[in-house]
């Protein structure tokens, strides 16, 4: 007898304290209540739930908070983690936020914590640019485009794209520990990251610059490897192939020259490109340029 | 923020760099040279020692010519490249090579190779007509070759049938 009424004194202790609090409330007001405590992971747990009612999946309030819940775990604990599921989650809720009628309220303050949101994406993807983990960066700065343009669908992303872009190429333009030349594979990436540059900026000096001396390069190495012993067919062959390439070549270096991109380099890069044009006059002349600019 | 437009801005300052020590067109005609060596048939006595490539003048050629002497040679004689200054320093050798600057100087260069077996190669236009065996040209950007048959085998030199198919202009 005595046994039942402990039992019955701890029931009705417990529901009138803690759990008391949550009853017949739903899975978003509980995971409030937490989040309010501080309580991140079991705020967590709720708002995983609340997302999965088949009601509360209706309301954007569930996808703010749920993204808001997200956010604040990245920034509390995970924030040096690079690929953080916490913050991916937190940006997926509040692009499924976005979608929903009943929107307006949060807006404002979502905007805000995506905003936030793409910069550590946008300084993480610039922190990884090197060979080991360029991948990821890809990734980051993808997601950070995407987070931009939830925020506002017309936003000018362009000069971001373009500082991107020229760095990651930059960086995928070097050989790697160990080698004395740059991998094909990445040569091939390097030329389309900076064809994509001029896409968005056709007066890029760097993505010109760079470009002339990618496709002299090409030219110059296949020369550079031909066998003496090759027969005039097969020469005349690979010569008809590296003069496309020189031309291809021509018209960025002649569009760095007309920028005024690193005169001294850009003079050298016109004179070796016409003398593998076999035009040694205008070779000659960009030769004296040069001289010229160095008496100065 | 600070941080990370100095690490984009210090990518975005390595620039490419121009592949060094590639003469493209000195390379070329250091093929073809090699190419008229098997096209063309020298007498007897200049099928023994050595198969010597003199370059009169000044042209970059010479150091392509030397870069090629080191790993490959003709049928078995081995390569050996010389550097004449002067039209009075010639001397016998298979194949000379009169450079742009000394192009003036042609009729002099085939008087002194009379007694000789030598291929005479120019690079200047109307050369061919002058007394040279083979004359380099530029022809939509590509580097051919113009044949004078009759001032090769002035020197009993034997142009092969593919040599005649393969240049550009036969005289």
């Amino acid at each position: 007898m005595s046994k039942k009424i402990y039992i019955l004194f701890i029931v009705s202790i417990l529901t009138s304290s803690v759990f008391g609090q949550f009853v017949g409330k739903d899975d978003l007001s509980i995971a409030l209540f937490y989040l309010q405590k501080n309580e991140l992971d079991s705020a967590k747990t709720r708002i995983d739930l609340a997302s999965l009612n088949d009601v509360l999946k209706e309301t954007a309030k569930t996808w703010y908070y749920k993204g808001f819940i997200y956010k604040e775990l990245y920034k509390n604990k995970d924030k040096e983690n690079k690929t953080s599921p916490y913050r991916i989650t937190s940006i997926e809720s509040f692009e499924k936020m976005f979608t929903m009628s009943n929107k307006a309220e949060f807006e404002q303050s979502a905007s805000k914590i995506l905003k936030y949101e793409a910069s550590t994406l946008y300084n993480d993807a610039a922190r990884m640019l090197d060979p080991e983990n360029y991948k990821t960066a890809i990734s980051n700065y993808a997601l950070f485009r995407k987070t931009m343009k939830l925020v506002d669908e017309d936003a000018n992303l362009d000069s971001r794209d373009v500082q991107f872009k020229l760095a990651l190429a930059s960086m995928l333009n070097r050989p790697s520990d160990g080698k004395v030349a740059v991998d094909s594979v990445n040569i091939y990436q390097v030329k389309k990251l900076y064809s994509e540059v001029l896409v968005i900026d056709t007066n890029n000096p760097g993505a010109n610059y760079n470009l002339g001396i990618l496709y002299y390069n090409e030219a110059a190495e296949i020369i550079n490897h031909m066998d003496y012993d090759m027969d005039i067919m097969s020469l005349n062959a690979v010569q008809d192939y590296c003069i496309e390439i020189f031309l291809k070549s021509l018209p960025f270096m002649k569009k760095s020259y007309d920028l005024g991109y690193k005169r001294r380099e850009t003079l050298i890069g016109l004179s070796n490109i016409y003398y593998g044009l076999n035009d040694l006059e205008k070779s000659d002349a960009y030769k004296k340029e040069l001289q010229d600019l160095e008496k100065e | 923020m600070k941080k990370i437009a100095v690490i984009l801005v210090s990518l975005l300052i390595l620039n490419s760099g121009f592949k060094v020590g590639v003469d493209t067109n000195s390379k070329m005609k250091a093929i073809f040279i090699m190419n008229f060596t098997k096209l063309i048939e020298w007498p007897q006595p200049y099928r023994e020692g050595n198969f010597v490539v003199g370059v009169v003048g000044e042209s970059p050629l010479y150091t392509e010519l030397t870069k090629m002497a080191k790993t490959k040679k003709v049928a078995n004689q081995s390569l050996q490249i010389k550097k004449f200054s002067s039209i009075n320093d010639i001397n016998k050798c298979h194949i000379l090579y009169v450079s742009q600057n000394k192009s003036g100087e042609i009729s002099s260069v085939v008087n002194k190779l009379k007694p000789h077996n030598t291929l005479i190669i120019t690079e200047k236009q109307g050369l061919v007509e002058k007394g040279a065996g083979i004359n380099f040209i530029v022809k939509n950007n590509r580097q051919k070759f113009e044949l004078n048959k009759k001032n090769v085998e002035k020197y009993q030199l034997k142009v092969s049938s593919n040599l005649e198919a393969l240049a550009f202009t036969v005289k």
